[in-house]
């Protein structure tokens, strides 16, 4: 098992920070559509909301690269993990308040129509992609990285 | 447990690139966010103002009606369907003046929103906003697919009559994107997340029920 435990950690590098690269770059062309997106969960005051959904792109694609290319890979791996476990509160509580917004995950984001929303499938994604992270932490060695320890 | 650095075994390269991918994130992040804070100093159309969330006003000088603010993106197909079920009433209560009418052209739907905007703006200053819209709503192209051009859109307004220079030079030279901006700050102040969004004296009317039915959304407008 010990031996292809690189290989898992370099697959899962690969799908957390591929995803986490995708949906901040799919933002980042649309700050106003990303601000909106963190609005609508309805969590943070307007102010600071429309400051995160302007950082956040940004952010996930600085972890996603970092993590697809293995450099610091343990911080990266805490870093969109827990960004992972901060959307599953998001969409959980989105749910559980019956907001009917969309969870802007890969772009998009604001209300939709009532019962439109898919939150259950969104929460599954992210635990998977948590758990990625969570393994990386723990096992931060991994093939192909840029690490050295 | 802290090692020692052997030769080439130690962290030079990826320090050097995480230090390279932050950095050139940060040197991305910082000019778009300079880039969202609205700018007072910018040209508007002659009827908005910061007051109104930089929104193009009809009777902003009548008191004792109703306050409506509706906030939209020309490139939204939901935005089509409100308009063509209530647009005609919201004009007569224009025309009426019974009613201030706020319209707040928001952009986040893309780079043809903003031209979309900017071009309405243009119309306003001609006296034609309301005609403009219209004809932009009835013309409306799938999202961002090329066919709001400058071109197009200075056709459109010789579809509603506006034939002079200074319109297309409005359009060509995107007078009003500061203006645009503006529009879309006010915009996320006033928590605006879906489009369209409209408020009724400063309170958001009833999403289920008032958008897509004529008949609550009249009486939602005349209780005020």
């Amino acid at each position: 098992m010990k031996k292809y435990m690189p290989w898992i950690g370099l697959a899962s590098r690969l799908v957390l920070g591929g995803v986490l690269l995708v949906a901040g770059w799919l933002k980042v062309p649309a700050l106003d559509k990303s601000q909106m997106a963190v609005r609508a969960y309805e969590i943070l005051p307007i102010s600071f909301a429309n400051i995160v959904g302007q950082i956040l792109p940004f952010f996930e694609v600085a972890v996603g690269i970092l993590l697809i290319l293995g450099a610091a890979t343990r911080i990266n791996a805490i870093l969109g993990g827990g960004l992972m476990v901060i959307f599953i509160i998001g969409i959980s509580q989105a749910w559980a308040r019956g907001l009917s917004i969309d969870c802007g995950c890969f772009g998009g984001g604001g209300q939709v129509e009532p019962g439109t929303a898919s939150y259950l499938p969104e929460i599954l994604r992210d635990l998977g992609l948590a758990a990625l992270g969570f393994y990386l932490y723990r096992f931060p060695h991994s093939k192909f990285s840029l690490d050295k320890n | 447990m802290p090692q020692k650095p052997q030769p080439g075994k130690d962290n030079f390269t990826r320090n050097l690139v995480v230090a390279v991918v932050v950095g050139v994130l940060l040197i991305m992040l910082v000019p778009t966010l300079l880039s969202k804070q609205s700018d007072s100093s910018a040209a508007s159309p002659a009827t908005a103002s910061s007051t109104n969330g930089y929104g193009i006003t009809f009777n902003g000088e009548l008191t004792g009606v109703p306050v409506i603010d509706i906030y939209e993106d020309f490139q939204c197909p939901v935005c089509a369907q409100f308009e063509a079920l209530n647009g005609q009433y919201i004009e007569t209560l224009i025309a009426a003046k019974k009613a201030t009418v706020v319209f707040h052209t928001l952009s986040f739907l893309g780079p043809e929103s903003v031209s979309a905007a900017n071009a309405a703006a243009c119309a306003a200053d001609q006296d034609k906003y309301l005609p403009y819209k219209d004809a932009l709503y009835a013309t409306q192209p799938s999202e961002n697919s090329g066919a709001w051009t400058s071109a197009a859109l200075i056709e459109i307004g010789s579809l509603v009559g506006i034939t002079n220079q200074k319109f297309a030079n409005c359009i060509n030279e995107t007078e009003f994107a500061g203006w645009v901006t503006n529009v879309a700050a006010a915009g996320s102040k006033a928590n605006v997340n879906s489009t369209p969004t409209v408020f009724v004296n400063g309170k958001e009317i009833n999403r289920q029920t008032d958008y897509f039915n004529a008949d609550n959304f009249k009486a939602v407008v005349e209780q005020g």
